[in-house]
Protein backbone atom coordinates (compact mmCIF):
# COMPACT_ATOMS: atom_id res chain seq x y z
CA UNK A 1 0.00 0.00 0.00
CA UNK A 2 1.03 3.61 -0.49
CA UNK A 3 1.14 6.26 2.20
CA UNK A 4 1.68 9.93 1.38
CA UNK A 5 4.14 11.81 3.56
CA UNK A 6 4.16 15.57 3.93
CA UNK A 7 7.17 17.06 5.67
CA UNK A 8 7.56 20.72 6.52
CA UNK A 9 10.25 23.31 7.26
CA UNK A 10 13.64 21.74 8.11
CA UNK A 11 12.14 18.26 7.79
CA UNK A 12 10.95 19.04 4.24
CA UNK A 13 14.52 19.90 3.30
CA UNK A 14 15.61 16.51 4.60
CA UNK A 15 12.76 14.28 3.41
CA UNK A 16 11.28 16.13 0.44
CA UNK A 17 7.98 18.00 0.33
CA UNK A 18 5.57 15.37 -0.86
CA UNK A 19 6.68 11.79 -1.00
CA UNK A 20 4.93 8.47 -1.23
CA UNK A 21 6.22 5.41 0.59
CA UNK A 22 5.37 1.77 -0.09
CA UNK A 23 4.52 -0.22 3.01
CA UNK A 24 3.24 -3.76 3.54
CA UNK A 25 -0.52 -4.01 4.15
CA UNK A 26 -1.31 -3.64 7.84
CA UNK A 27 1.83 -1.62 8.56
CA UNK A 28 1.77 0.52 11.69
CA UNK A 29 3.00 4.09 12.09
CA UNK A 30 6.33 2.89 13.51
CA UNK A 31 7.00 1.06 10.21
CA UNK A 32 6.42 4.27 8.27
CA UNK A 33 8.80 6.12 10.59
CA UNK A 34 11.46 3.50 10.04
CA UNK A 35 11.15 4.06 6.27
CA UNK A 36 11.45 7.82 6.81
CA UNK A 37 14.56 7.31 8.89
CA UNK A 38 16.14 5.47 5.97
CA UNK A 39 15.16 8.26 3.56
CA UNK A 40 16.64 10.89 5.90
CA UNK A 41 19.97 9.04 5.84
CA UNK A 42 22.83 11.07 7.28
CA UNK A 43 20.45 13.77 8.49
CA UNK A 44 18.09 11.43 10.34
CA UNK A 45 19.60 12.61 13.64
CA UNK A 46 17.63 15.85 13.33
CA UNK A 47 14.34 13.91 13.49
CA UNK A 48 15.27 10.68 15.31
CA UNK A 49 17.50 9.92 18.27
CA UNK A 50 20.31 7.33 18.33
CA UNK A 51 17.82 4.54 19.11
CA UNK A 52 15.59 5.46 16.18
CA UNK A 53 12.87 7.03 18.33
CA UNK A 54 11.30 10.32 17.29
CA UNK A 55 12.91 13.28 19.02
CA UNK A 56 10.67 14.87 21.66
CA UNK A 57 9.85 18.03 19.71
CA UNK A 58 8.75 16.26 16.51
CA UNK A 59 5.04 16.51 15.70
CA UNK A 60 3.38 13.70 13.80
CA UNK A 61 -0.07 13.65 12.21
CA UNK A 62 -2.14 11.10 10.37
CA UNK A 63 -4.82 12.52 8.08
CA UNK A 64 -4.58 15.88 9.84
CA UNK A 65 -4.88 14.52 13.39
CA UNK A 66 -2.02 14.45 15.85
CA UNK A 67 -0.58 11.01 16.63
CA UNK A 68 0.42 10.24 20.22
CA UNK A 69 3.77 8.66 20.96
CA UNK A 70 1.99 5.82 22.76
CA UNK A 71 0.13 4.88 19.54
CA UNK A 72 3.11 4.50 17.20
CA UNK A 73 3.28 0.71 17.49
CA UNK A 74 -0.47 0.09 17.33
CA UNK A 75 -1.80 2.66 14.85
CA UNK A 76 -2.44 0.68 11.64
CA UNK A 77 -2.12 2.72 8.47
CA UNK A 78 -4.37 2.37 5.43
CA UNK A 79 -3.66 2.77 1.73
CA UNK A 80 -3.89 6.47 0.81
CA UNK A 81 -3.33 7.77 4.34
CA UNK A 82 -1.50 11.07 4.69
CA UNK A 83 1.24 11.24 7.32
CA UNK A 84 2.64 14.66 8.21
CA UNK A 85 5.85 15.23 10.13
CA UNK A 86 7.15 18.60 11.25
CA UNK A 87 9.08 20.58 13.88
CA UNK A 88 7.44 22.97 16.38
CA UNK A 89 5.39 25.68 14.69
CA UNK A 90 6.58 29.28 14.26
CA UNK A 91 3.83 31.28 12.60
CA UNK A 92 2.54 34.76 13.40
CA UNK B 1 -12.69 35.55 7.00
CA UNK B 2 -10.10 32.93 7.86
CA UNK B 3 -7.41 32.31 5.26
CA UNK B 4 -3.84 31.48 4.34
CA UNK B 5 -2.77 33.54 1.35
CA UNK B 6 0.17 34.21 -0.96
CA UNK B 7 -1.21 37.66 -1.79
CA UNK B 8 -0.38 41.01 -0.18
CA UNK B 9 -2.69 41.67 2.79
CA UNK B 10 -4.72 44.88 2.50
CA UNK B 11 -5.36 45.83 6.14
CA UNK B 12 -7.58 48.83 5.35
CA UNK B 13 -9.89 46.83 3.10
CA UNK B 14 -10.15 44.03 5.65
CA UNK B 15 -11.04 46.41 8.48
CA UNK B 16 -13.75 48.06 6.38
CA UNK B 17 -15.14 44.66 5.41
CA UNK B 18 -15.24 43.54 9.06
CA UNK B 19 -17.30 46.52 10.30
CA UNK B 20 -20.86 45.95 11.54
CA UNK B 21 -23.27 48.52 13.00
CA UNK B 22 -22.96 47.14 16.56
CA UNK B 23 -19.18 47.39 16.66
CA UNK B 24 -17.59 50.28 18.49
CA UNK B 25 -14.14 48.71 18.39
CA UNK B 26 -12.14 46.81 15.79
CA UNK B 27 -8.86 45.84 17.40
CA UNK B 28 -6.36 44.99 14.68
CA UNK B 29 -3.08 43.16 15.12
CA UNK B 30 -0.67 43.41 12.23
CA UNK B 31 2.45 41.24 12.37
CA UNK B 32 5.25 42.38 10.04
CA UNK B 33 8.67 41.14 8.94
CA UNK B 34 11.22 42.70 11.32
CA UNK B 35 14.80 43.44 10.36
CA UNK B 36 16.45 41.36 13.06
CA UNK B 37 20.08 42.09 12.42
CA UNK B 38 20.48 41.88 8.68
CA UNK B 39 17.45 39.90 7.54
CA UNK B 40 16.81 40.43 3.84
CA UNK B 41 13.63 38.37 3.52
CA UNK B 42 11.78 35.47 5.07
CA UNK B 43 9.99 32.48 3.65
CA UNK B 44 6.84 31.17 5.25
CA UNK B 45 5.31 27.79 4.65
CA UNK B 46 2.17 26.13 6.02
CA UNK B 47 0.46 22.78 6.24
CA UNK B 48 -2.43 24.59 4.67
CA UNK B 49 -5.46 22.35 5.26
CA UNK B 50 -4.56 21.84 8.91
CA UNK B 51 -3.55 25.48 9.41
CA UNK B 52 -6.91 26.76 8.16
CA UNK B 53 -8.78 24.29 10.35
CA UNK B 54 -6.69 25.30 13.35
CA UNK B 55 -7.33 29.01 12.71
CA UNK B 56 -11.08 28.27 12.52
CA UNK B 57 -10.87 26.47 15.85
CA UNK B 58 -9.11 29.47 17.43
CA UNK B 59 -11.75 31.83 16.02
CA UNK B 60 -14.57 29.65 17.36
CA UNK B 61 -12.95 29.44 20.77
CA UNK B 62 -12.43 33.23 20.92
CA UNK B 63 -16.08 33.78 19.96
CA UNK B 64 -17.16 31.47 22.80
CA UNK B 65 -14.81 32.89 25.42
CA UNK B 66 -15.17 36.63 24.80
CA UNK B 67 -18.22 38.86 24.21
CA UNK B 68 -17.10 39.84 20.70
CA UNK B 69 -18.89 39.99 17.35
CA UNK B 70 -16.33 38.88 14.80
CA UNK B 71 -12.88 37.46 14.21
CA UNK B 72 -10.95 37.68 10.94
CA UNK B 73 -7.51 36.12 10.53
CA UNK B 74 -5.37 36.17 7.40
CA UNK B 75 -1.86 34.68 7.44
CA UNK B 76 0.50 35.11 4.54
CA UNK B 77 2.91 32.48 3.22
CA UNK B 78 5.61 32.61 0.54
CA UNK B 79 8.53 35.03 0.27
CA UNK B 80 8.25 38.31 2.19
CA UNK B 81 10.55 41.32 2.59
CA UNK B 82 11.20 43.45 5.69
CA UNK B 83 8.13 45.55 6.48
CA UNK B 84 5.61 43.33 4.73
CA UNK B 85 2.55 42.11 6.62
CA UNK B 86 2.72 38.48 7.73
CA UNK B 87 -0.47 38.31 9.73
CA UNK B 88 -3.61 40.35 10.26
CA UNK B 89 -6.06 39.65 13.07
CA UNK B 90 -9.19 41.78 13.37
CA UNK B 91 -11.51 41.42 16.35
CA UNK B 92 -14.77 43.33 16.18
CA UNK B 93 -16.71 44.02 19.38
CA UNK B 94 -19.06 46.48 20.99
CA UNK B 95 -16.27 47.76 23.24
CA UNK B 96 -12.50 47.82 23.15
CA UNK B 97 -11.58 45.88 26.30
CA UNK B 98 -12.96 42.54 25.20
CA UNK B 99 -11.60 43.10 21.69
CA UNK B 100 -8.07 43.67 23.03
CA UNK B 101 -8.28 40.61 25.27
CA UNK B 102 -9.59 38.36 22.48
CA UNK B 103 -6.93 39.65 20.09
CA UNK B 104 -4.13 38.71 22.48
CA UNK B 105 -5.69 35.28 23.09
CA UNK B 106 -5.88 34.63 19.34
CA UNK B 107 -2.28 35.59 18.62
CA UNK B 108 -0.91 33.59 21.55
CA UNK B 109 -2.83 30.49 20.44
CA UNK B 110 -1.86 30.96 16.82
CA UNK B 111 1.82 30.92 17.70
CA UNK B 112 1.38 27.69 19.66
CA UNK B 113 -0.82 25.58 17.44
CA UNK B 114 -1.04 26.64 13.78
CA UNK B 115 1.34 24.67 11.53
CA UNK B 116 3.25 27.51 9.89
CA UNK B 117 7.03 27.93 9.79
CA UNK B 118 9.41 30.69 8.78
CA UNK B 119 12.93 30.76 7.50
CA UNK B 120 15.05 33.89 7.70
CA UNK B 121 17.49 34.79 4.94
CA UNK B 122 20.51 36.93 5.76
CA UNK B 123 23.19 38.25 3.44
CA UNK B 124 25.47 35.44 4.57
CA UNK B 125 23.19 32.63 5.61
CA UNK B 126 19.77 31.37 6.54
CA UNK B 127 18.00 29.82 9.53
CA UNK B 128 14.67 28.32 10.50
CA UNK B 129 13.00 30.29 13.27
CA UNK B 130 12.75 28.00 16.31
CA UNK B 131 9.12 27.16 17.00
CA UNK B 132 6.94 26.68 20.01
CA UNK B 133 6.46 23.09 21.07
CA UNK B 134 2.77 23.58 21.81
CA UNK B 135 0.27 20.86 20.99
CA UNK B 136 -1.90 20.72 17.88
CA UNK B 137 -5.11 18.81 17.58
Amino acid sequence: MKVRVKAFARFREILGSDLSIDLPDGAVMATALSALRDIAGDESGIIFDEDGALRAHVILMRNGKRVKRSDLDTLVLADGDEVAIFPPVAGG
Amino acid sequence: MISITRDVIDAGAMIEAAKRPGMGALVTFCGAVRDDGGIERIELEAYEEVAVRELEKIRDEAMREFPIESVDIVHRIGSLFVGETILLVIVGAGHRKEAFAASEFIIDRLKQTVPIWKKEFYRDGERWVPGEAGGQG
